[in-house]
């Protein structure tokens, strides 16, 4: 009974702290309202299954980072593909939290979602690197989440980057 | 824009605050999987190992009733009762605790690339584990049928013997076809994407 309470009480705390981790994760691998919330759903749920084997060695972000991407990479795997093209996400409903005027805070909010389309467009590897990356995750907590050495996260994000730079390149054009 | 324009742009959205999950709901769903689960192994785990253990009964009780001259069916019994223990073998493999979904992402790639590897094996040598053994199996209970048929009985027609055979070759031409088409269409498709995915997390250009 009390190990339950533990459970809940520290899937609760977690989640309060983290809970931004889950709705990236979803956001940058769902479009519709309706999909980023079946894989909000999905990744808390996978939390919650896999909280009893969190044995303390990683960062508890570090550990809901890898549930989160692992339950995205393999929800995607079992909806229908989507186009990959850059187009705004009708589920980016986002206010940006400190822009100072309506006309700064529309410009940032169509930023991202020019920014998020983007992440959609990429291979999925390189959309979990860039997510990580716009978090400001280090190199040896990506290397820990991913299972790769930090030279090939080095490689690999640098490829990332490049990827998504390419994408955004019309965005920024107009932007400039 | 450079990068960490981006970066802030991306710290600045609008995130939802608090822990806001309904536990109940959540528990609910886990635990309604669960049994779903639990219950689905136990069914299957049932139904397949008490069907060849049904036959064998069947088959010993046959060679019963016909006396020593139905010794063959002795190897019949076996040819399903190595049916049975692939069968638990691979209940067991099933149950045997797997990588979590808090691996490092490449581990559990692999280790999922490996099952989906494995049963592709499994559905596409399904004549040597299943379809031959109870193949084999039926045809050495009809052999002993006909050697102890009287000339004028039935089972003695080529008619008969045709019938059977082709009844035979349909329905082990059906269960390796599902087999086969459930790889084609579940487990191929499957098997695609993550080797590109780990292609792609492996890649160096």
């Amino acid at each position: 009974m009390s190990s339950s309470l533990d459970h809940e009480s520290l899937f609760q705390r977690w989640l309060e702290e983290h809970r931004g981790i889950v709705v990236k994760v979803a956001r940058s691998f769902a479009q519709s309202p309706s999909d980023v919330a079946d894989l909000q759903q999905e990744a808390m749920l996978q939390l919650w299954i896999s909280l009893p084997s969190y044995a303390g060695q990683a960062k508890p972000s570090t550990w809901i980072y890898r549930v989160c991407l692992n339950t995205a990479l393999t929800w995607r795997r079992g909806t229908v593909r989507r186009e990959r093209r850059i187009e705004p996400s009708a589920d980016v409903s986002l206010v940006m939290a400190e822009a100072a005027s309506p006309a700064e805070r529309a410009g940032e909010r169509e930023l991202l979602e020019q920014l998020y389309a983007a992440i959609h467009a990429l291979p999925e590897f390189d959309r979990a690197l860039v997510l990580l990356s716009l978090d400001g995750v280090a190199y040896r907590e990506i290397a820990e989440i991913t299972g790769l050495n930090e030279n090939q996260v080095g490689v690999a994000l640098t490829r990332a980057r490049k990827r998504l730079a390419h994408l955004l390149k019309g965005v920024t054009d107009e932007l400039e | 824009m450079n990068w960490n324009d981006y970066e802030a742009v991306w710290k600045r959205q609008e995130l939802p605050v608090g822990a806001d999950a309904d536990l109940a709901s959540l528990r609910q769903t886990f635990e309604t999987k669960r049994r779903e689960l639990a219950a689905t192994l136990l069914i299957r785990d049932w139904t397949e190992i008490s069907a060849c253990l049904v036959v064998v009964a069947f088959y010993a009780w046959f060679w019963r009733s016909i006396g020593p001259s139905g010794w063959p069916m002795a190897v019949a019994m076996l040819l399903i009762l190595g049916v049975a223990g692939v069968f638990l073998r691979e209940r067991r493999r099933t149950r045997r605790k797997r990588l979590g979904a808090d691996s490092p992402l490449l581990a559990k790639i692999e280790a999922d690339l490996a099952e989906l590897r494995h049963q592709r094996r499994l559905l596409l040598n399904v004549w040597a584990w299943y379809l031959a053994p109870g193949a084999g199996a039926m045809l050495i209970q009809v052999g002993v049928i006909i050697r102890r048929a009287k000339p004028w009985e039935a089972t003695r027609e080529p008619l008969f013997l045709l019938g059977f055979g082709l009844c035979l070759a349909l329905f082990l031409w059906f269960v390796w076809a599902i087999n086969v088409r459930a790889v084609r269409k579940q487990i191929e498709p499957r098997l695609g994407e993550l080797e590109k995915l780990r292609r792609d997390i492996l890649s160096p250009n």
